[in-house]
């Protein structure tokens, strides 16, 4: 539990909060705001697939699926039903949980990791070719664009305004949906379920002789990480407003999102978000490099999987354990 | 012949062997008997370089191997049979026997098989056998063939009775006692007391990783705690 | 019936690509567990080292596919030295691999792609003229691919199956400990197994160089479908992956008849995902080399 959440878990997420409180009034420029709102979105998916990655254990690498569907379906419901944005990311995010359910199932019957990996690879791709060919509904790859934004909130005599362009409105609602979305995480697997979850990565054939049911867990865990997945693929719709299959469910995305949690920390609550933060921040840096990002990406994930496989989050434990470590040898 | 001295052995950060010495003498038959997790298979894969030890050395006829590789063991004359066979089960029994003189030239292999045929005659009949396919015993017989290939002047066999019915048990310590007499050392393990020292030697008894006795074959049956703990008798003078 | 002639030959064809990749992936699987990520890299890597040679040399294209072959064959023995050899004694190896190699991947996509730009190119034709088979017409290159694929394949099961290279590979797939134990220095045995998995992908590269134009990015799809047949034909079996192949090429074929091109891909992912579900073990159990 220490490893995966650290020593206040609750405290270090307030501290997150009060930084996102503090931050707009920094006077930074709207470009910092987008980069943080990236972050932000980014941060929600990081953390809804580490639930599967690294808490649960399983090795799938299809999560971008999840996004994609988040952010289509979002878009679609509200663009052609003309319903509110408000409304359709959680649409999003449930269809994405119900396909997270349906690829779990196929999952369930293999335990050879690289099963997980190649069959949650070829679903994101399927998920991909079937946006980018649905071209009367989505325009493929020419990019399904006018998208609505989420509609203006009006506080007192200020009006909150959405959508790229509107960049303290937008980095408003993404911190608001981040730190909902951490504390229900948190909440959730500081719990028994999180306990089960970690029951599992740790042993299968234990956690079965204890009673737990492995295939129930799996599937819940399946469709929390893809809820959490397509949420943030629905609020990175409505904030962009254009989509095209190949940015969200690409293999960039998948590489993006991979790095950012290897980075991080694979299994640790809060490393990916550092992790998303870091390379959100550097990628924004090189963009007018922009044929470097991805070299830097690959180069980033195998630097860490060789001279830190923990990830940041991992750098730091140690010594902080031997500081506590040396702090009850001089009191003893 | 073959000297373990004071070998530890850690599987991650949880150590397994304490300090183990162990000796081979040229002819001998050894046993190492213990409990169940008590690290007698750590000894002999330890002793074959298939575990690294962390500690101390494993010399072969004055040539210490510790570190070394394992495929260098067999070329210094020492093979081993692992648990439960480990043959190649989609192999034929004849590739399988064939992969035991790996390191050797065509012309040694031919010779030893003759060999190690006349000394397990029943295999002749399934050299074309898949080896998967054959019965526990038979697996067993094509397993001891394997390490008798190279030509070994001290052969490790670890835990050679698991899973064999009585009668092959009998067997397979008849071919341990006809391959020691034309020559060939053998340290073994088992988990029975009476079978373990009955075929031995000498022998050792490993507790925990740790080495608590040594001795010949009739002292380590005679002794009082083996008596006691391991063949279920009573020590002398109580009623 | 020439029409049905034509879809069985394109499959074929297709699946021929897809035998020698996947068969490629499942000696490296069935061999030493290891799922390599970047084997399309090796595909691009040929590729590119074949139009080199070649086009831009103007060599013999015979003389350009045996150097590209005996090059990538070295690029597959570097790539698990340097990769895949350090991570194999830590601890979660299996995913450190796939993310290693994953990042490799990334990284030499990239990297082909600064150095050589986005640029497009094919080679020429090594086959000129047209096969007429009652009314069915085929470009020789197409049928040259079969015939090469089917000879480079029934290459490998020789050296497989009937030396000595191929009986180490094969105790190592069985049992690497035993293998260990009867001295077959099994850190050899992977970086061969690496190496001739990169042949197989450089000869699909070379084959397919004249049809798909060569650039950064053309293993990537290749590496997915390779997978696809490793998966189907039974994680690590030889064999299988070969059978598989030509199955998904079929399939792809007939799919193609029958729906719009772009659903080709979707067609076979949720062929495979199907097949998981049903059969976890893939069509023909039965495993290993």
């Amino acid at each position: 539990m220490l490893e995966v959440f650290g020593r206040r878990p609750y405290l270090m997420l307030l501290g997150l909060a009060l930084a996102l409180l503090v931050a707009p009034f920094l006077q930074l420029s709207d470009y910092v705001l987008h980069i943080l709102t990236l972050f932000l979105i980014f941060g929600v998916f990081a953390s809804g697939w580490n639930l599967t990655l690294g808490i649960l254990g399983l090795k799938t690498l299809g999560h971008h699926a999840f996004f994609a569907i988040g952010a289509y379906i979002s878009a679609i419901v509200a663009y052609y039903g003309g319903v509110s944005p408000w409304l359709t990311i959680w649409i999003g995010a449930l269809v994405a949980s119900a396909a997270g359910v349906l690829i779990g199932f196929p999952i369930l019957r293999i335990r050879s990791m690289p099963h997980v990996a190649i069959v949650t690879l070829a679903f994101a791709e399927i998920v991909r070719l079937i946006f980018s060919n649905l071209k009367d509904i989505t325009r493929g790859e020419l990019g399904f664009w006018g998208i609505p934004p989420f509609e203006p909130i009006t506080l007192g005599d200020t009006t909150l305004r959405f959508g790229i362009g509107n960049a303290i409105g937008s980095y408003a609602l993404a911190a608001v949906i981040f730190l909902g979305v951490h504390l229900a995480l948190l909440a959730l697997l500081t719990s028994r379920t999180g306990l089960t979850f970690l029951a599992i990565r740790d042993s299968e054939a234990a956690a079965e002789s204890l009673g737990i049911r492995l295939s129930v867990w799996k599937l819940v865990a399946f469709s929390v990480s893809a809820a959490v997945v397509g949420l943030s693929g629905g609020v990175y719709a409505h904030y962009m407003m254009i989509l095209t299959p190949i940015s969200v469910a690409g293999p960039e995305m998948l590489i993006t999102l991979l790095a950012m949690i290897i980075v991080g920390g694979v299994g640790r609550f809060f490393g990916p978000l550092l992790g998303a933060l870091l390379l959100t921040v550097l990628s924004e840096l090189l963009r007018e490099f922009g044929d470097f990002r991805m070299l830097l990406y690959g180069a980033v994930i195998i630097a860490f999987v060789f001279a830190a496989p923990q990830g940041l989050a991992g750098l730091k434990l140690p010594r902080l354990r031997d500081r506590s470590a040396a702090k009850r040898d001089r009191t003893a | 012949m073959l000297d373990l001295n004071n070998i530890d052995v850690h599987y991650g950060a949880t150590q397994v062997l304490w300090d183990v010495s162990m000796r081979v003498g040229a002819g001998e038959i050894v046993s190492v008997m213990g409990p169940n997790g008590s690290g007698k298979s750590t000894v002999l894969k330890a002793a074959m370089g298939l575990k690294k030890a962390t500690r101390g050395e494993v010399i072969l006829d004055g040539e210490d191997l510790q570190g070394k590789s394992a495929t260098l063991r067999p070329k210094r004359g020492m093979s081993i049979v692992l648990e439960r066979r480990r043959l190649f089960p989609r192999m034929s029994v004849r590739e399988n026997i064939q992969l035991g003189a790996f390191t050797r030239t065509h012309a040694e292999a031919a010779r030893t098989m003759d060999w190690v045929l006349d000394i397990l005659p029943d295999l002749q009949p399934h050299l074309n056998a898949t080896a998967g396919k054959l019965s526990g015993g038979q697996q067993q017989m094509v397993a001891i063939a394997r390490g008798l290939m190279a030509d070994p002047r001290v052969l490790l066999m670890d835990e050679p009775f698991l899973g064999l019915s009585p009668i092959m048990v009998r067997t397979v310590s008849d071919i341990m006692r006809t391959i020691n007499e034309k020559g060939v050392a053998i340290l073994f393990n088992e988990q029975n007391a009476k079978l373990s020292f009955a075929l031995s030697h000498r022998g050792y008894l490993l507790e925990s990783g740790r080495v608590v006795l040594s001795g010949s074959g009739e002292e380590m049956l005679e002794h009082p705690e083996v008596k006691r703990v391991y063949l279920g008798q009573r020590a002398e003078g109580a009623a | 019936m020439s029409w049905l002639i034509e879809i069985i030959l394109n499959g074929l064809i297709t699946g021929s690509i897809y035998a020698l990749v996947g068969s490629g992936i499942a000696l490296v699987y069935g061999t030493t567990r290891v799922l390599n990520f970047a084997h399309g890299e090796l595909i691009m890597i040929a590729g590119y080292l074949v139009l080199f040679f070649s086009v831009t040399l103007g060599w013999n294209v015979w003389l350009a596919s045996f150097l590209t072959l005996v090059m990538v064959a070295g690029a597959g023995a570097l790539l698990q030295r340097a990769t895949i050899a350090p991570l194999l004694a830590r601890d979660d190896w299996a995913f450190r691999v796939i993310a290693a190699t994953i990042g490799l991947s990334i990284f030499l996509q990239s990297g082909a792609q600064l150095v050589w730009g986005e640029q497009f190119r094919t080679l020429p034709y090594f086959f000129n003229g047209v096969a007429v088979i009652g009314d069915v017409r085929m470009p020789w290159q197409r049928i040259a691919i079969l015939v090469i694929a089917l000879l480079i394949m029934a290459a490998s099961a020789l050296v497989l199956y009937r030396t000595p290279l191929g009986r180490m590979v094969r105790a190592t797939a069985q049992d690497a400990e035993a293998a260990l134990a009867v001295g077959i220095p099994s850190g050899l045995v992977h970086t061969a197994v690496f190496a001739i998995s990169a042949v197989l992908a450089g000869a699909g590269a070379i084959l397919l160089s004249p049809l798909v134009s060569v650039n950064p990015w053309m293993g990537v799809a290749y590496l997915l479908k390779g997978f696809a047949v490793v998966i189907l034909g039974g994680l690590g079996s030889f064999g299988g992956a070969v059978a598989a192949g030509f199955l998904l090429g079929l399939i792809e074929s007939f799919g193609v008849a029958f729906a719009p091109t772009e659903w080709r891909d979707v067609i076979s992912f949720t062929f495979l995902i199907a097949v998981i579900w049903v059969r976890p073990n893939g069509l023909f159990a039965g495993r290993g080399a």
